[in-house]
């Protein structure tokens, strides 16, 4: 039930909390039926009009969907631009900009029927030109953007008919059109990058296809949306406008909540939680994510080189307490996927091997290794990622128990980046998130070279086999059963310990309604969002 | 007069050139680049490659300095790397919020400060002295963030009120204006005011301790001609040099002041570019709080000259 909150007060609130200890957290069967729309449940009777106020934490380092991969970027650029589908919450992809598509037998043609009548916030009408235009610029790696590995099996976008384009891959891809969503690009007029400044321009005007347009970027200050008269799902969306106050303090951000100057706001603090609880006129919210915190074990790094040392250390992790001690109980623990994945691609959480804590094994292991005293390792931390602190101080406890003394190493996020781009990580936490699809989330980072990227050096043949066979696959029941062997694997062999997806945390006032957060964080839930009067 | 000033000028723009240098040198020394913050996870090599190529960054750093140089002699301080825009004019914006911000709490604290440090000096060990002196103990041992998150949640509590988040310039509304200045510049002036009327007291007692005051009462010279014509001349130095002191300890501090209050102001669009490792940004903001340091400096010079013209400007 991605559509309905766990409310944080009152009965559903303690039911779901019952059901969750009972069930390890199962997000329970859809509760809107046929009414959810994309983007979010359809209102009944909503309120046309009125704008919006909310508070943004992050502010986005810019606007454009091409180049910059920020998930700040993304959480906003939603509304404004739009890809060919939609990635709906219980992992399908939507058509969006499409309207259907069809698949050859061999799997490695897909021809897109297009939506009729969608006009860019330019006012130019969107053509099959536009789409291959689009596509093409953020496939070809010359363009700088960080979305172009998804495309990796795209050999050619082709216009077909004005309503119609061809995609030709290279080998078959069941997750293209999870690719073809919003996280990366967007279609966008033809020719719009032959203007050098355009990438500039898009922190001044939107060029997209979206509910809302921009109207004004201020940084460091605010970002302002107009609705798109235009726009093609007519009665969407509810809102005139929408007002983003960027506000980097979250003690600040609670008064402003408090005192109505803003009336919704996604929180990732605990802490910051607790602060509004009670207070009258607000409600809390928590929803399930696709984000997750985990460790990773870069085998570069000796002697993680040997499986039994991460298989030793994967059994010592009391993944609960990490969580409990990161983020109390605003969370879920994971297996193999992120919470938002778990119900339609995770593997059965009793099924997952290698789960702590076991420290007799772990010590056993560890001994077979040549390390019956242990040894001493170095955990990098990420600075400004506030649950990063107190889950080191509990996996150096934990570690601690079978002799494996933890030096902890806090670094800037590029410094990190840098280490984590050159397949050098070594012993890490990492915070990382994906669109509901197994193949983006594991593909790029565990796949052999030069096919993916594994950042882990990994380098698991058995596993990058099933990864090929789960990118080709097209029915859901057999991509489901390869992906359960390669989870198998990946738990087993441990290149990464998932430790547990952080609930994205809503606050809102009484007059928003209707509000719902997609899984991966993004703000798609405001195009359905209104104001009772 | 003249040649002071074309010297003055000179040594200015050769700090101007040496803080760029450095600051140039320290940005790169810093791990990680933009194109990293813009690839996260994501993104090749050969894509990275190419936003490295887009930025200069494949190019050696000196000559990456030399063709900074050479926009910023002919007024083109660049493109923001992340915001797109032009640097001049985020700049510019966020230097107007910071100047308003800190001329602001430089009038409030002197305005307070200065009469309440007189009223102390002059009633040495006096109970209005004692008053004061205990509010500059409170006033500069408060942390600047902790004021203003007190007076943020005080007044929120007490008046169900919290500033306007989008900041207004004066121009377009000076009430909206000032109702989203008056909490920040509050919390700044509680600093600046007990630092001032401190140093006015000090300042003012040791006149009156000077023998000449002493040859004035007892020549009987009436107080206020003593007051304004012997302790309030010689204090006036002081509390000039003091002023650009505070001016420059403001456009510093108020970081954190602009990020608690969303104010888009200097500090605040460093902090973000640094982050974001925006080289264009972090050089050409520090060029420009070098230099607002250096004007003021010398306006405080020339001052001097002003009030004493025993202060040879030499």
């Amino acid at each position: 039930m991605f559509y309905r909150p766990m409310l944080h007060r009152g009965k559903a609130m303690r039911a779901t909390l019952a059901a969750a200890s009972a069930l390890a957290f199962v997000y329970a069967a859809p509760a809107f039926g046929k009414d959810v729309g994309l983007y979010g449940p359809v209102a009944e009777n909503p309120v046309m009009g009125g704008r919006l106020n909310m508070g943004l934490l992050v502010e986005p380092p810019g606007l454009d969907p091409f180049h910059q991969a920020a998930d700040a970027r993304i959480r906003v650029t939603v509304l404004m631009y739009q890809g060919l589908f939609y990635e709906s919450p219980e992992g399908r992809a939507e058509p969006l900009l499409a309207e259907s598509y069809e698949v050859s037998d061999d799997g490695l043609t897909y021809t897109i029927k297009l939506r009729q009548g969608v006009v860019f916030h330019t006012g130019k009408e969107m053509t099959a030109e536009d789409v291959a235009y689009s596509y093409n610029y953020i496939r070809d790696p010359k363009n700088g953007s960080p979305g172009a590995g998804d495309f990796a099996t795209v050999k050619s976008v082709e216009v077909v008919d004005p309503s119609t384009v061809r995609f030709s891959l290279s080998v078959p891809n069941a997750a293209l059109p999870m690719a073809l969503g919003n996280k990366y690009g967007a279609v966008v007029p033809a020719g719009t990058f032959d203007d050098e400044n355009a990438r500039n321009l898009m922190n001044v005007q939107s060029f997209g296809t979206g509910p809302f347009k921009l109207v004004e970027f201020t940084p460091n200050s605010h970002i302002v949306l107009d609705k798109n008269e235009d726009y093609w799902d007519k009665g969407m969306p509810y809102l005139d406008g929408i007002d983003f106050a960027i506000l980097p303090n979250s003690a600040s951000m609670l008064v402003a909540l408090q005192n109505q100057r803003i009336d919704l706001v996604a929180l990732a603090r605990p802490q910051d939680v607790k602060q509004v609880e009670g207070v009258a006129g607000l409600s809390i919210e928590r929803w399930p994510s696709l984000g997750q915190a985990s460790i990773d074990l870069g085998a570069e790094t000796k002697p993680l080189d040997d499986v039994r040392v991460r298989q030793a250390i994967s059994l010592a992790v009391d993944k609960k307490q990490i969580m409990q001690a990161s983020v109390g109980d605003y969370g879920t623990v994971l297996g193999t996927v992120p919470a938002g994945l778990q119900e339609h691609w995770g593997l059965a959480l009793d099924k997952v091997p290698m789960q702590g804590p076991n420290i007799e094994k772990a010590k056993a292991l560890l001994a077979e290794a040549g390390h019956p005293d242990g040894f001493t390792l170095k955990l990098t931390t990420i600075n400004g990622y506030d649950w990063m602190d107190p889950a080191a101080v509990t996996l150096r406890q934990q570690l601690g128990a079978i002799g494996i003394t933890l030096d902890i190493q806090k670094v800037d996020l590029g410094v990190w980046i840098n280490s984590f781009r050159s397949s050098q990580m070594g012993f890490t936490f990492n915070d990382w998130a994906t669109q509901p699809d197994p193949n983006l989330l594991f593909y790029r980072h565990f796949h052999r070279k030069p096919d993916g990227a594994d950042f882990r050096n990994w380098a698991n043949d058995e596993a990058s086999a099933l990864l090929d066979s789960g990118r080709a696959e097209a029915d859901p029941a057999k991509r489901r059963e390869i992906y359960d062997k390669f989870q198998t694997i990946l738990a087993d062999t441990a290149p990464t310990i998932m430790l547990f997806s952080p609930d994205h945390i809503t606050v809102r006032g009484e007059k928003v309604q209707n509000y719902v957060q997609h899984p991966t964080g993004w703000y798609y839930g405001l195009a359905r969002t209104y104001l009772s009067e | 007069m003249g040649a002071y000033l074309i010297k003055r000028l000179g040594v200015s723009l050769l700090t101007a050139l040496v803080a760029s240098m450095l600051v140039f040198m320290l940005m790169r020394l810093v791990p990680g680049d933009v194109v990293a913050q813009m690839m996260g996870q994501a993104g090749g090599e050969q894509a990275a490659g190419t936003m490295r190529q887009f930025f200069g960054l494949d190019q050696p750093a000196y000559l990456q300095y030399a063709s900074w140089l050479g926009r910023v002699v002919q007024g083109d301080l660049g493109n923001s790397w992340t915001r797109g825009l032009p640097v001049t004019m985020l700049i510019w914006q966020a230097f107007l919020v910071t100047l308003e911000v800190a001329l602001l709490t430089l009038f409030v604290a002197t305005v307070i400060g200065v009469p309440l440090g007189i009223l102390a000096g002059i009633f040495e060990n006096r109970w209005i002295d004692n008053v004061v002196q205990g509010f500059n103990v409170l006033g500069l041992s408060a942390p600047v963030f902790w004021v203003g998150l007190m007076l943020l949640v005080g007044i929120s509590s007490l008046f169900a009120w919290s500033p306007p988040l989008r900041y207004v310039a004066p121009s377009r509304s000076l009430a909206d204006n000032l109702s989203i200045l008056a909490l920040p510049v509050a919390s700044l002036a509680l600093l600046q005011v007990a630092a001032y009327s401190q140093f006015v007291r000090q300042n003012v007692v040791s006149a009156l301790h000077q023998e000449y005051v002493r040859t004035a009462v007892a020549k009987g010279v009436p107080v206020r001609t003593i007051f304004f014509k012997h302790i309030l001349r010689n204090v006036l130095i002081p509390i000039i040099t003091f002023m650009g002191l505070i001016l420059i300890q403001i456009l510093g501090g108020v970081v954190i002041i602009e990020s608690l209050f969303a104010l888009p102001g200097l500090g605040r669009l460093l902090l973000t570019a640094i982050e974001t490792r925006d080289y264009p940004v972090v050089q050409g903001a520090l060029l420009v709080v070098v230099a607002a340091a250096m004007v003021v400096n010398l306006v405080v010079d020339l001052a001097y000259r002003l009030i004493d013209p025993r202060v040879r400007v030499s």
